[in-house]
């Protein structure tokens, strides 16, 4: 008998079921078909601060701040697959998904400061993040400034960075439902990240 | 003509790399007799845009908080400096927070196609971004670009009329003060954007 698969989807997106939570769902109804335990958390929801860059994690390797995203860590901690979804606001993720991802220096600082954190390479093949995203533009490059803050977090947090699953023109297609395969494909994409980590359950 | 200045401190942490970096830029302005106004974003009530997408038609927020005042002073200022350290290679949560509210431009520029600033005002205005990062990459501040070409673009500041000056390797508290160029460009700096608007402003 196998562990579960934990799947936790982190929409920051502002707007309640929006092109970008939509997708988001659709990838988590996929990991649940594949037999996955799926929570999913709205950063709109929560009531937390930003990173104050006081730089006491570097000493402590705790945030100073306790507030709603204090859960959130724990359970990204204990989550086999992480689904991280924001809109392309202005080029860039939004100020909600980025005041998640700077709140996570506290890793950071455990990682490279205090060095009482470490996630070996097995540990990482294990854990797979992805990177869900929605625009407006039609722009091919309207994706790419998102991608080293995303980048930086699965690294932080001892995600690989598994894939993205994004759409622009939006504006465009009038909306997700009007996209021809984004929906398919994260639905497609959440069952097969939970067979390929039951298969290296298997392997042990 | 007094020069109107309108800086952004968006850090989180009061009088760090980014904010120094930008305070060198603002008492040299100052001395060329600029008049200087700093925001210090942190500290502000500025919420997060919450993609209503009412701007599109309202032509204007429909949260009102520090930005209903930031908003008039964007439209009156000569200069907009935005002042941001790099943090997971992007520009801070605050500083996205007040480019995401920049959509009110956005759509009056783009979606209503009414003036941001009135015509003759056009190529008058100068934005500067000023950046630190701790991490010394050569690319650490790339990605927080496009939002900041974003932020200016939509108030109506080109290309041709940005400047910026970023230095990365700086991290603790005050390491710029040791940097060997920082002071003396981000002074030139502040001189020659003064300058400037002088020169167009009085053409």
């Amino acid at each position: 008998m196998n562990d579960p698969v934990n799947v936790l989807g982190i929409s920051g997106s502002p707007r309640r079921h929006g092109n970008t939570e939509t997708l988001l769902d659709a990838l988590l109804d996929g990991a649940r078909e594949a037999g996955a335990d799926v929570e999913k958390i709205v950063l709109r929801q929560l009531d937390y601060g930003s990173c104050r860059g006081c730089n006491a994690c570097h000493r402590t390797g705790v945030c100073v701040i306790k507030d709603d995203l204090t859960v959130v860590f724990e359970k990204i901690t204990a989550a086999d697959v992480l689904a991280v979804a924001s809109p392309i606001y202005s080029m860039g993720i939004t100020a909600e998904l980025k005041g998640l991802i700077d709140r996570a220096q506290y890793f950071w600082a455990r990682k490279f400061i205090l060095k009482n954190l470490y996630f070996t390479d097995e540990h990482i093949r294990r854990h797979k993040g992805i990177f869900i995203s929605t625009a407006g533009l039609g722009w091919d490059n309207v994706f790419d400034s998102a991608f080293p803050a995303l980048t930086a977090f699965f690294n932080t947090t001892g995600f690989e960075y598994w894939d993205n699953i994004i759409a622009n023109d939006m504006d465009r297609y009038g909306g997700i439902a009007g996209h021809p395969t984004a929906l398919a494909e994260a639905r497609e994409k959440g069952r097969n990240v939970v067979d390929l980590l039951r298969k290296l359950q298997a392997e042990g | 003509m007094t020069i109107d200045v309108l800086a952004f401190a968006t850090s989180p942490r009061r009088h760090g790399n980014s904010e120094i970096l930008l305070d060198w830029v603002l008492a040299a302005m100052e001395e060329q007799g600029a008049a200087v106004e700093k925001i210090v974003v942190a500290e502000a009530d500025i919420r997060p845009c919450r993609g209503c997408n009412v701007c599109e038609t309202l032509n204007r927020c429909v949260q009102h908080d520090y930005m209903d005042y930031v908003h008039d002073r964007i439209i009156a200022a000569d200069c907009i400096i935005l002042a941001s350290p790099i943090y997971c290679m992007g520009l801070a949560a605050q500083a996205k927070a007040l480019v995401d509210r920049a959509q009110v431009f956005r759509s009056r520029k783009y979606v209503l196609r009414l003036p941001v600033v009135p015509p003759e005002r056009k190529g008058q205005r100068v934005g500067i971004f000023l950046s630190t990062a701790g991490q010394d990459w050569d690319n650490v501040f790339d990605a927080a670009i496009p939002a900041v070409k974003c932020f200016f673009h939509v108030v109506d500041i080109r290309n041709a009329d940005l400047r910026y000056l970023m230095v990365n390797n700086v991290d603790e508290r005050g390491a710029i003060e040791r940097h060997p160029t920082a002071k003396a460009d981000a002074e030139a700096l502040g001189r020659e954007v003064i300058g400037h608007l002088r020169e167009v402003l009085a053409a």
